[in-house]
This record gives structure tokens, C-alpha cells and sequence, in this order.
């Protein structure tokens, strides 16, 4: 055993701890842990964006002569009229314009990234059967997957009642949503894992150094 | 029955403290395992593999410390790939949180090889190999910009010199100077780059991305809209296995370690599950 010298080192192993603890039951070192992490990300995140945005981008240059960006200033000083009753409507001013830019600039390219190559790749070609690397079972891969595609969709037609064909397809399609979501169950088992390997490697690497 | 009724009814702390167990007991006592590489990481790896001298290699870092465990690897192993192979690098972030952690990561990175140089030319040296660009908020502004020029939206590096002034910076000027762009997130970022840069710019895409999320990926390799895609700590494993492979690089595989931890609580998980499921079963077929 090769204890860590770094009082960082631990500091983190104790917090750490003191959030396992929870598994047993709520305690105050669960309590206090949690309190000190909501309370050092805010700070954190608080002062970084004074020294890193506000100030160089915003206050420097505005106090230099750019008077222009008086206007994004009164923009963003906007969202704090949501405190003052009387006057909260303006709060939609600066919403409005969030929300019409990235509006704007994200559906064309959403649809084009999102629906149009997904629906590219879902045809039947010999582009598609190649981009498998699976030799001739591409071809079987990408019949699958059209399927598929075709009948989760079917499942989410609502405006028919779900009889004779669209009861068939609609039922294959919950098989395939199914092993969609049981895929998705072990990927967030292996990655709850992983976060836990992470943690002890910290405890038993970092602080008791009883691995290398 | 008596017997099954208590295994469903196990307190949940012992199942906590089993599989605690199942995972430290691998780590203290490692078991060799073998790695099999995937389709999917293999293809990112020759993706960055064979990036022309005159192009670069993005690494957007934009994972947390919740995140860590799994993206981290993948980093490492990216740079010291990207390193061995002399490709030029620019290192970015579209959030704050993972500033440091980028940081950490070239720091740990650049003396592995600089400590081994026996020249100048074998070194690592920032400005000529490699440019850690820093942050820029928010994430579509750098995104969209670097289409046009990259010191432009990246005035100033993260040490504050100016990027124009950087000896890479001189021929790297937008995404026509870039071959690969890997995106490390545990978000949706990877999408954000293929929607924007990708559609417009055509800059080829590839990511590392947590477990959790790998499933909303797999369909954009399918597609080609990612050259590559590595899944979890179990992909930086195997994207660590190929770099001892075919570049001999012999070092410590940290994701590559927690293969055997992985996989035995994973089938105490699935132990416990069919457990719960012949428990479930009987209750009923009693009713």
C-alpha cells in the first residue's frame, strides 16, 4: 500500500466515499458532498464565464468605444426582467431571438443530416450492402434493417386503426423497438460500470495506490 | 419456492455489495483477457491512421469528469497515435467543463514523447506539432466558423498567444486543411459536427462517445456519416489493443485493465436478472 501525499487526492477519495454512502442509506456526508458539488460546479462555472466571456468579449470592448455592444448587453439584461412582475414580458424578447436563430439554423440541417442521409442509408444498394464490411450478409443486414425501419414506423401510424396488415407490421416493429431498448439497457449497464471502475481505479489507484 | 421468494426479494444493499466486489477483486488480481476488435473502432483508427502529412487531425474534448473513465482512454490513445504518426493536431472544446481535462491530457501526453526525443525533430513541440485552441461558446459559432477560417474564431489559444502567430496556424487555415475531425462527448456534439461541418464543409467525422449514448450513433455509421465510432471503455480498450498492435506501442492500457471487471459485473448483473425473472415467473404461476 503506497498512500496517496496529495491532500487533493484526498479530499476527492473522502467525497467519493461520502457519496457511496448513500447506497446504504441518506446520511449528512452524502448531504455534504452533494451541497459542496451543486455549490463548487456553480461557482465554477459562475467566474468562468465573468473572466471568460463577459469580460473580454462584453465589458473590455465596450468600455474601449465598441457602443454597439450596447445592444446584445440590453438584449441579454433582458432575462432578468423575469423578476420584476410588471415588466416580465420582456423576458420574451431575448427568448424570441434564442429560439428563431437556432430555429432557424438547425432544421435545414437537421433534416439533412437526420432524415435524408438516414433514409439514404436505409435503401436497398449496393452502396449500403458494401458499407456493411460484412461480405454477402450485407445484403441480408440491409434487408433487416429496412424492414425494420418500416415496420417501427407502421407501429407509430396512429390515424388507422392497427388491423390486418398494419397488425402485422406494427407487431414486428415492437419486436424491433424492443431489442432497441434492451441494446440501449446493456450500453447504460456498461457505461454505469465503467463510471464505477473509474471511481475505485481513483480509490484504490490514486489514494491507497494498491494498484499500479 | 421459500428459496426463490428470498432471492427476490434480496436487499438491494447486498446486491450493491456483490457487485462491488465482482469489480474491485479483478482489479486487485487481473486476469489477461483478450481483445477483440470491432468494425467500428478499427475503421476510426485507419481514418486517422492514414491522414496526409499536409492535413490535420481535430480532437474536440468535450467530456466531464463524470465521463472520464470512458472517454478518457480514448483520448490518450488518440493522441499518442496521432503523435507517433507525426499528424498535426489541433486540440478544441465546445464547453467550459472540459477545459482542463484536455489540458491534463496533452500534459500527460507531450513528455511521453518529448522525454524520449533524442532531437528537435523528434519532439513534440506546441505551435509546430500541435495547437490546444481552447473554448469558444457558444458550441455552433466555432463549429459553423471554422468552415471559414479557424483563427478567426480562435483569436487566441488557450495559453492567450495569438493563433495567427502560431507556425501550424499557417497552413492550417480552415476545414480544407482537415482530413479527420474526432469528436470525445458523452452529449449529442457528434451530431451538432455532422449537421454542420460535415453537411457543409464535407469534414470527415468520427466519435467517442459513452455507452449510454452509442445507440443513438450507430445508425450515422451505418449511414457514413461517421468514420468511425468508439463505444465506452470497452472501445478505448480495443482502439488501445490496436495501437500495441500495428504501432507497437507498448504503455498503460488503462481501459484495457477494467475489461475483466466489466465483464464479470456484467454477468452478476445478468445473474441477478434471470433470478428475478424465474421469481417473478413463479409468484405468478402460485397466484
Amino acid at each position: 500500500m503506497n498512500l496517496a501525499h496529495d491532500p487533493w487526492i484526498w479530499i476527492g477519495a473522502l467525497l467519493t466515499l461520502a457519496i457511496f454512502s448513500f447506497l446504504y442509506r441518506d446520511n449528512p456526508f452524502y448531504k455534504t458532498a452533494e451541497h459542496i458539488f451543486v455549490g463548487v460546479s456553480n461557482g465554477y462555472a459562475v467566474t468562468f464565464y465573468w473572466h471568460n466571456i463577459l469580460v473580454p468579449v462584453l465589458f473590455n470592448p465596450l468600455f474601449r468605444g465598441r457602443l454597439i455592444l450596447i445592444i446584445p448587453l440590453i438584449i441579454g439584461a433582458l432575462y432578468f426582467t423575469r423578476f420584476i412582475p410588471k415588466v416580465s414580458w420582456l423576458v420574451r424578447i431575448p427568448i424570441g431571438i434564442t429560439i428563431g436563430y437556432y430555429t432557424g439554423v438547425s432544421i435545414p440541417a437537421g433534416i439533412e443530416a437526420s432524415i435524408i442521409k438516414q433514409v439514404q442509408g436505409t435503401i436497398l444498394s449496393p452502396a449500403n450492402f458494401r458499407a456493411w464490411h460484412a461480405g454477402s450478409w450485407g445484403i441480408l443486414w440491409s434487408v433487416i434493417l429496412f424492414i425494420g425501419v418500416l415496420c417501427v414506423v407502421s407501429y407509430f401510424y396512429f390515424s388507422r386503426e392497427h388491423k390486418g396488415v398494419l397488425k402485422v407490421t406494427s407487431r414486428i416493429g415492437i419486436v424491433f423497438i424492443m431489442i432497441g431498448f434492451g441494446a440501449a439497457f446493456g450500453y447504460t449497464v456498461m457505461g454505469r460500470i465503467s463510471l464505477l471502475i473509474g471511481r475505485l481505479q481513483y480509490l484504490f489507484g490514486n489514494w491507497l495506490g494498491v494498484i499500479k | 419456492m421459500k428459496f426463490i421468494e428470498r432471492l427476490t426479494a434480496i436487499d438491494r444493499r447486498i446486491i450493491y455489495l456483490l457487485l462491488a466486489l465482482v469489480t474491485i477483486l479483478p482489479m486487485l488480481f487481473p486476469i489477461a483477457q483478450k481483445v477483440r476488435v470491432m468494425s467500428p473502432v478499427e475503421k476510426c483508427f485507419n481514418a486517422l491512421d492514414t491522414i496526409r502529412a499536409d492535413k490535420a487531425l481535430i480532437i474536440d474534448f468535450d467530456y466531464t469528469p463524470q465521463d472520464m473513465p470512458e472517454l478518457e482512454p480514448m483520448g490518450l490513445a488518440m493522441l499518442r497515435h496521432a503523435f507517433t504518426r507525426r499528424i498535426k493536431v489541433l486540440v478544441l472544446c465546445l464547453y467550459v467543463q472540459p477545459l482542463g481535462l484536455a489540458q491534463a491530457a496533452l500534459d500527460q501526453i507531450v513528455p511521453e514523447f518529448n522525454n524520449r526525443a533524442q532531437s528537435n525533430a523528434d519532439s513534440i513541440i506546441y505551435g509546430r506539432d500541435y495547437v490546444f485552441l481552447g473554448w469558444q461558446p457558444p458550441p455552433l459559432i466555432p463549429i459553423l466558423g471554422m468552415g471559414e477560417s479557424i483563427t478567426n474564431v480562435f483569436k487566441r489559444d488557450y495559453y492567450g498567444n495569438q493563433t495567427d502567430t502560431l507556425f501550424l496556424m499557417k497552413t492550417i487555415k480552415n476545414y480544407g486543411n482537415v482530413e479527420l475531425l474526432i469528436s470525445l462527448s458523452a452529449g449529442s456534439i457528434p451530431l451538432s459536427w455532422v449537421a454542420y461541418a460535415q453537411n457543409r464543409f464535407g469534414v470527415k467525422i468520427a466519435t467517442g462517445c459513452t455507452s449510454v449514448s452509442a445507440g443513438d450513433f450507430y445508425p450515422y455509421l451505418q449511414s457514413g456519416q461517421f468514420s468511425g465510432l468508439i463505444v465506452g471503455m470497452k472501445g478505448a480498450a480495443e482502439y488501445e489493443e490496436l495501437l500495441a498492435r500495428k504501432l507497437n506501442f507498448q504503455t498503460r492500457r488503462k481501459a484495457g485493465e477494467s475489461l475483466s471487471s466489466i465483464t464479470f459485473a456484467h454477468l452478476t448483473i445478468m445473474l441477478f436478472i434471470i433470478i428475478g425473472n424465474i421469481g417473478f415467473f413463479m409468484k405468478r404461476r402460485k397466484k
